[in-house]
């Protein structure tokens, strides 16, 4: 009986142990995840400026919203920007491609399409605010060795948000190109040989075997940039400070934060980032919907 | 990715609120003998402060927290500590959040102790008002908090230019009519070495920050005198901003049309290609290894005739919640007026003197440039205005103006025009910023 007794009290200090060690980051969630989550649900419906106590008001905050051409403009802005993505996912496939070969210096082409993706992104988006200064910056200055008059670039309604696009698509390439020559390694061998066997030339390859087998990896990517780029806001706040031109620039959580931070209306604010929040959600919810599908057709 | 780092961190602080056992902990709740104060600036403000602390905190018997954080980060980490109830003692504000801090009942009345042991002639009463709001207008009644620095926005020109030209220096007393200054603009814009591009210009000025110069000194303004009404659409505004745009666009005295980037004009006034250009105490240091001559000068004039500018400020407020409020208003207090303090900053070169016989010393006394230290201090005390914003409960109503004025500076939209359109947008804002504020 003793000895039962000792187990079950060894035990119950196992338990301990073990609900101790899972409590940290329950509670964690809790209280940095899910407690946030819940109040500004709740304060999307209050007027709040983000100094006194909220005071509910309703949907005055959503209603204010729809009828808000600025919070229709930056959501433009934000989906117009993510024309970055696929342009990003092309060249890195192509990039990846490009150093999967056996060749010289493929080690330091990787690192150097890498050290944009570890570089402080408020860093780079100086540097590229100095390259975009119509008068002294460096791309025009290389524009002007070809006989063109570049414009000026973040200062032109036209041209601040390609500008932008770049940049972006510049600072993330490396990461995709490091997922997919991770991808093609590991496609296996045997395929392509079976292929060439069956007589399949290198396009009929790259098609039917290395995009199909590049899928999760391209699944990845499109879900995490698109999650990502509905959150910019770093690049658009160091290189355009009050939007841009025209507002051209600004994004939603650009503009969020203006509203939050510098205007007193955290409430509105928290309504547009719960707004934001679903589609996101809703987005990702239909991506993975659409792959399920894709994935089984593949087999 | 991003929440998992956040859920790491939140795991991690709750690891260390546990192991310390210190869960209550912060900047609010500290010791009786502890205040907290948070600011923002640069390496030698840091250097000057600390140094004032310690000498505060010999005198006074009571250890000083010191919070800095870096100029981007300041306003949103204070917002965060306020929602947080984790309020600093002693803090930096802007005149332009004041009215929001007071009705949220965050900082303190401290009228009654600066009264007491400051000695308010010999401060600049523009600083001093900057933080006094009497529940509708700003500028009167209750101080809520005593400035920091003030900061008069002069307008500078580069005396070698002027020279290599032939061209009569500007009269400091006397400030050159809108035609005089243009026609000094067009002479200094020309191209100095003969390969057939210009090189040198009269002027480069950024709107959102020289605008108000030219709108003042031509009669107009932004808002009506109790505020409740935006004045842009006025044919004086509208005549100065046009003005400004027809500077770049017909007169061509700016280095180039669609050029309204601070960056590029700052980087020319520095190479010494540039003739006129704004110039702030906190310029001063920088400007002072220019390898030109440059002086200061009161800004061109309109209609009126009277030169006008604006002055910047930040202000040191006490924390409405604070435990210790008495040293802590005497916190504010000291490093406001306290001389070794101010001594320090002016040494570091990032401010003008708050007290005004030290300013007086200052100015015959120093050497370095600018020459004509006392058009600093004549804004600061005749003719120096707050930026239109600084007064109302929030900026939205002002930083629409300038959200969509590009067309007008690139000379596509007459200035008339554009303002007759943004008037009622800007309007309905500040409608909305009142009544957030409770004034009518």
């Amino acid at each position: 009986m003793s000895t039962t007794l000792r187990r079950s009290r060894l035990h119950r200090r196992e338990h301990l142990v073990a609900a101790a060690f899972i409590a940290i980051p329950v509670l964690g969630f809790l209280i940095f995840t899910a407690y946030p989550l819940l109040f500004s649900f709740y304060a999307s419906f209050t007027k709040w400026n983000g100094l006194s106590d909220p005071v509910f008001n309703g949907l005055d905050n959503y209603t204010e919203m729809f009828a808000d051409p600025y919070f229709w403009k930056a959501m433009g802005n934000t989906v117009f920007m993510m024309i970055g993505i696929p342009i990003g996912l092309v060249l890195s496939l192509l990039l990846a491609l490009a150093l999967n070969r056996k060749m010289r210096g493929t080690t330091f082409f990787r690192t150097v399409y890498y050290v944009p993706v570890i570089s402080s992104l408020a860093a780079v988006a100086i540097l590229w605010q100095w390259a975009y200064n119509g008068d002294f910056g460096l791309i025009n200055q290389v524009l002007a060795m070809f006989g063109i008059d570049g414009p000026n670039w973040l200062q032109n309604a036209e041209t601040a948000k390609p500008a932008i696009v770049i940049m972006a698509v510049w600072k993330g390439i490396g990461f995709s190109m490091l997922l997919y020559l991770a991808a093609l390694q590991s496609v296996p061998r045997h395929l392509y040989e079976a292929a060439a066997i069956d007589g399949a030339n290198a396009v009929q390859q790259f098609r039917h075997i290395t995009i199909p087998m590049l899928s999760p990896v391209t699944f990845f990517l499109v879900v995490t940039s698109i999650i990502g780029g509905a959150q910019i806001f770093i690049e658009i706040n160091i290189m355009t400070p009050t939007g841009g031109p025209e507002f051209s620039t600004a994004s939603i959580v650009w503009y969020i934060w203006q509203k939050a931070f510098n205007y007193l209306q955290m409430g509105y604010a928290t309504a547009m980032s719960v707004v934001l929040g679903l589609l996101v959600f809703v987005i990702t919810a239909i991506q993975f919907q659409i792959n399920r599908r894709f994935q089984f057709s593949i087999d | 990715m991003k929440s998992r780092i956040l859920a790491a961190a939140g795991a991690i602080a709750l690891a260390t609120a546990t192991i310390t056992g210190c869960s209550a902990g912060g900047a609010g709740s500290s010791g009786s003998d502890e205040i907290t104060f948070m600011f923002r600036g640069n390496d030698a403000e840091k250097e000057a402060y600390a140094a004032a602390i310690t000498q505060f905190e010999k005198d006074n018997d009571v250890k000083v927290k010191i919070i800095m954080t870096t100029a981007d980060e300041y306003s949103t980490k204070l917002k965060a500590a306020i929602t947080g109830k984790q309020i600093p003692d002693v803090f930096y504000v802007d005149p332009g959040s004041v009215q929001a801090y007071v009705k949220s009942g965050i900082i303190k009345d401290i009228t009654k102790e600066v009264e007491a042991s400051a000695d308010l002639d010999n401060i600049w009463a523009y600083g001093i008002d900057s933080y006094r709001f009497d529940g509708k207008i700003m500028g009167q009644g209750d101080i809520y908090a005593m400035p920091k620095d003030i900061g008069p926005f002069s307008f500078g020109y580069n005396k070698s230019m002027f020279e290599a030209a032939g061209i009569p220096l500007p009269d400091a007393d006397k400030p050159y009519t809108w035609d005089e200054f243009l026609d000094v603009a067009t002479q200094l814009t020309k191209d100095t070495n003969g390969d057939g591009t210009l090189d040198q210009w009269g002027t480069g000025l950024n709107v959102q920050w020289n605008l108000q110069s030219f709108v003042w000194s031509n009669g107009g303004d932004w808002l009506n005198e109790d505020h409740t009404k935006v004045t842009v659409d006025t044919p004086e505004f509208a005549e100065a901003l046009q003005f400004f745009a027809d500077m770049s666009n017909v007169a061509k005295v700016t280095p180039s049309t669609s050029d309204a980037q601070t960056l590029d004009t700052y980087q020319r006034w520095m190479q010494g290609e540039i003739g006129f250009f704004p110039v702030g105490p906190w310029d001063v240091p920088t400007y002072e290894k220019l390898d030109f001559d440059w002086d200061l000068i009161p800004y061109p004039v309109g209609a009126t005739g009277e030169t006008a500018t604006w002055t910047g400020t930040l202000g040191i407020a006490v924390s409405e919640s604070s435990k210790n409020a008495d040293l802590a208003t005497k916190l504010a207090i000291y490093l406001s007026t306290d001389e070794t303090a101010q001594q320090s900053l002016v040494d570091a070169g990032v401010q003008i003197p708050n007290l005004k016989d030290m300013a007086d010393s200052w100015v015959t006394a120093s050497t370095l440039p600018p020459a004509n230290k006392q058009e600093f201090l004549d804004i600061a005390n005749d003719y120096g205005r707050p930026l239109p914003a600084n007064t109302t409960y929030s900026a939205e109503w002002y930083d629409e103006l300038f959200k969509n004025i590009q067309p007008v500076l690139d000379g596509k939209q007459s200035a008339a025009d554009y303002l007759a359109e943004v008037q009622p947008r800007m309007q309905e804002l500040l409608d909305k910023a009142n009544a957030d504020a409770g004034i009518g």
